[in-house]
């Protein structure tokens, strides 16, 4: 069949972004994982006793615990074989100026400082296992916003970071959420003071550099009672042949009336395990939001989470996913309604090429008591071609009475009638196929904030949109 | 498998003597004595299934079943029908429309009616231990082909137990368009019983089986495993009906597996009423292109009753199209899990599948667990699936209201038209009329 060629021809699953630098690490720790490497970590950030004691107890706990056997194939991945932490340079930069030209480079390609000069409200960068880069405009200063690397946030906040880190994502949740509460390094910290709302997004930009090297950022966000915040999180790597790691652990907290938007567009290349832990806690009213792309890495294991535990919360997960050969995309999302007239939606739209797997992975958990709980789950899956494959995996727990829910899933081809008739209107057979997929992708697509998260647009268009036609 | 895989230390009548006790007394041809002993080596391999598998996640049949508790259910010789227990005899008279009908009480089979004119026409109603001697190429063609010990250990424990048994066998173009009735009587607590039905449909066949299980309340556990293995061959037509309805105490585990061949067309009904415990594994492989697959549902759990679903709708040819649709109704403390995957194999293009579970929540302390997957790894294919969970539709019910109708009266008419939907796909009009009684009177038992 000409078109399954023309697509393939298309490189739509090239990696666009896999040029690498050459840096001079001033740390580099062994690899593999145990206590002295936990120890080395905590003492290179010179943290408080009470982290390293908390590292120290998701080690044990790591340890004790058995690889987790559901979802991806994770048999290519060798902890012997995995740099934990290393650390590029010693100082977090303030201005562009003070980042190292090589890493300078990096973000100029993909065009970071523009965007900041033009809309964006602070960058936090990180590359490799630190954040180098920072700034927050001045004004959300005065108000109070904070937006730090994780390390700073633990050393200047400390009080903070104490009273809510890992209690969204305990490191007894799962195996690699222990994994990364014994090795966490870089993220980052955000505070949202009461009743502050910011109507342009936060961003950070997160990349991986050296070879099997794993990063493990951990984030924590803090929405206070009625303020309001946009996270924008993309990740771009460069290719490399020997498999790497990426497990990052998200919290979020967003208290009554709150409401917090997180949107991740994971672009790692196709060698990179992607297993990371995402989750929210929702107060009473208020409203949490996942957007998450996913169309690099190797493996993603990644089901953003909100947990509705007051009155009226509502949570919102979108989720697109992309898997071209060789790539398992294991996506989705999950919600616990723990409360009464909680609401949530979630609408997963895949897509399969060649060898690609892509499969939604969801729960919808509405527990006694939480009467009047609402929640509508949508999933499409589009194949390509006829080697792809797509699952649908919803786990749908109801324990209350009073709950309305329901779920929908559907698996199409590009349909020879929608493309014939789109051709019979003058378009080539490749900008048919554009418009579908386009139209398959769209009522997510027009979710994302176009107006501020440029190169957020530009990864979907090269990967997804662009590349089509 | 984090579960340590230490076969199960032999218990109570599950050994290893046991069945060969059995095959020698039935005087067995050696080959079933070897799956027999096969079947046995797997079961007791397998460990009992934990809440750490997938597919008993939901399930803690560890829990829940005592296997060293058991005593085999009995042999028994023919019965009139006036030696039948008076719940058996019940049962049977509520029955309608019948082709033919065979009893197996406890472990044995103790009535079997098969009218002259089916039986000139070649076609063979007996028991599954009589057709091993009567017909025995017959037999060792099928049995154990569809339900494998790699089923699962109740796959397993069933194939190495089995006694008494359901065979039959419709010729090349015979049609019977009324059911063939099959009934299961377990007679006593603390027994084990294991029933299994063999029904083969050649080319351009025609049949119906209604399979009705039952039997009294029990203060002690009772535990039934059952198999079916279902064989429509080109172009033929098979209906198979399970009509669940023990009494409490019992916990019934079966393994179906129903083979669709090129322009088969198959349906399904489990309607489950009873039990305390019941889990169903059915599975439908659409093996030759042009085969149809209808998977039908119904379940009412009130009480503390515990039944889980587990179906498969299996695409291994092209241009074959499956629908399943299953919908339950929870009262009390009442729980249901349903778990269905769509797996559509690389070459199954032109498949149409469609799944859909629907649950009614009638209590704050029932509770159902749905999961609809799909696989699907070839691309020209129409697939989707649906669940929902939920209570009345307020404004069917308020309809009746305003209409005069009492509350009580307008929610069972709304409970009534849900499972409607179901049994209107039934093909058998009067086994539909039969299971509505049912549903309403289970309905009504549990308000």
């Amino acid at each position: 069949m000409p078109f399954n060629e023309d697509v393939a021809a298309l490189g739509l699953d090239e990696y666009k972004f896999g040029f690498k630098d050459d840096i001079e690490y001033l740390f580099k720790s062994r690899k593999g994982l145990d206590e002295e490497i936990v120890r080395m970590v905590s003492a290179q950030k010179n943290e408080p006793e009470w982290m390293l004691k908390n590292r120290l107890k998701a080690l044990k706990h790591a340890q004790a615990r058995p690889w987790p056997e559901w979802g991806g194939d994770l048999s290519g991945l060798n902890f012997e074989d995995i740099f934990f932490y290393i650390r590029p340079n010693e100082k977090v930069g303030k201005t562009w100026d003070e980042v190292p030209e090589a890493i300078k480079n990096t973000f100029e390609r993909l065009g970071i400082p523009d965007q900041e000069r033009r809309i964006l409200a602070g960058v936090g960068a990180q590359y490799e296992s630190e954040v180098v880069y920072h700034s927050l405009k001045a004004e959300w200063e005065d108000a109070g916003v904070i937006f730090k690397g994780m390390d700073d946030g633990l050393r200047e906040h400390e009080d903070l970071v104490r009273e809510y880190f890992g209690t969204v994502v305990p490191f007894r949740d799962n195996f690699f959420a222990a994994v990364n509460t014994a090795v966490w390094s870089g993220g980052s910290f955000v505070y949202i003071p009461k009743g502050v709302k910011l109507d342009m997004p936060l961003q950070a930009y997160f990349r991986i550099n050296a070879e099997a090297m794993g990063q493990f950022e951990r984030t924590l966000i803090i929405v206070e009672e009625g303020a309001q915040v946009q996270y924008i999180e993309g990740c771009t790597a460069p290719s490399y042949s020997q498999d790497s790691f990426h497990s990052g652990v998200i919290e979020i907290i967003v208290k009554d009336n709150a409401r917090c938007r997180y949107t991740t567009i994971q672009n790692w290349s196709h060698n990179v395990y992607n297993l990371v832990t995402q989750r929210a806690k929702v107060g009473r009213h208020g409203t949490m939001e996942w957007v998450d792309g996913n169309l690099g890495s190797k493996l993603t294991m990644k089901y953003p989470s909100c947990y509705l535990m007051g009155e009226g919360a509502r949570g919102e997960i979108l989720s697109i996913a992309y898997a071209g050969p060789g790539q398992h995309q294991d996506a989705g999302g999950k919600v616990v309604h723990a409360a009464p007239h909680t609401s949530s939606r979630i609408v997963s739209k895949s897509i399969s090429r060649g060898s690609g797997r892509s499969s939604y992975r969801g729960l919808l958990h509405v527990q006694p008591g939480a009467h009047h709980s609402r929640s509508n789950v949508e999933c499409d899956a589009l194949l390509l071609d006829e080697e792809a494959r797509t699952d649908t995996y919803p786990y749908i727990n109801i324990e209350d009475q009073n709950a309305q829910i329901g779920h929908e899933a559907t698996v199409s081809k590009i349909g020879d009638e929608q493309l014939f008739y789109l051709m019979s209107r003058g378009l080539s057979e490749d900008a048919a196929a554009t418009m579908v997929v386009r139209g398959f992708i769209e009522p997510i697509a027009k979710e994302l904030p176009l107006e501020y998260a440029v190169e957020l647009n530009r990864l979907i268009e090269l990967e997804m949109e662009g590349s089509v036609g | 498998m984090t579960d340590t895989m230490t076969a199960a230390p032999e218990t109570g009548i599950f050994t290893r003597d046991q069945v060969e006790i059995l095959s020698a007394r039935k005087g067995e041809p050696g080959w079933l004595l070897d799956a027999r002993m096969r079947a046995h080596g797997a079961f007791a391999d397998a460990p009992m299934p934990s809440t750490r598998l997938e597919d008993w996640r939901y399930t803690d049949i560890k829990k829940a079943l005592k296997l060293d508790a058991f005593s085999f259910a009995e042999e028994r010789g023919p019965i009139s029908g006036a030696g039948f227990a008076a719940g058996l005899t019940a049962l049977m008279d509520e029955a309608g429309e019948s082709a033919a009908t065979l009893v197996q009480v406890d472990a044995s089979v103790v009535l079997r009616e098969l009218p002259e004119e089916l039986a000139a026409q070649g076609v063979i109603f007996t028991s599954l231990e009589m057709a091993v001697q009567q017909h025995p190429e017959l037999v060792q063609r099928f049995l154990g082909t569809g339900v494998t010990p790699d089923d699962g250990k109740f796959a397993a424990m069933n194939e190495s137990l089995w006694t008494g048994g359901a065979f039959l066998y419709v010729p090349r173009d015979v049609q019977v368009e009324a059911p063939f009735r099959v009934y299961r009587w377990i007679g006593e607590g603390g027994t084990a019983a294991f029933g299994r039905t063999l029904v083969v449909a050649e080319q351009g066949a025609k049949v119906a089986v209604v399979e009705t299980l039952g039997s009294d309340d029990f203060g002690t556990q009772a535990l039934s495993v059952g198999a079916a293995e279902i064989f429509a061959d080109e172009g033929a037509t098979a209906i198979y009906t399970s009509v669940q309805r023990y009494g409490r105490g019992v916990i019934h585990l079966s393994t179906d597996r129903l083979m669709a061949g090129r322009d088969a067309k198959i349906t399904t009904l489990y309607a489950t009423f009873g039990a305390d415990l019941a889990r169903a594994d059915v599975q439908c492989r659409l093996r030759a292109p042009g085969s149809h697959v209808d998977m039908l549902g119904l379940y009412i759990a009130d009480g503390t009753q515990h039944f889980d679903n587990q179906t498969l709708q299996d695409h291994l040819a092209p241009h074959a199209s499956s629908n399943l649709l299953f919908k339950g109704a929870l009262n009390d403390a009442g729980r249901s899990v349903f778990r269905g995957l769509i797996r559509v194999h690389p070459k199954a293009q032109r498949t149409d599948a469609y799944q859909t579970n629907r649950n009614l929540i009638l209590s704050d302390r029932a509770r159902a667990d749905s999961l609809p997957n799909l696989e699907i790894q070839a691309d020209d294919v129409r697939c989707s699936h649906a669940a929902t969970v939920g209570q009345l539709d307020e404004e069917e019910v308020f309809y009746l209201l305003s209409r005069g109708i009492p509350k009580a009266e307008a929610v069972r008419l709304v409970v009534f038209g849900f499972f409607g939907e179901v049994l209107e796909q039934l093909p058998l009009e009067g086994v539909k009329q039969e299971l509505l009684r049912v549903v309403e009177r289970k309905l009504d038992a549990s308000r």
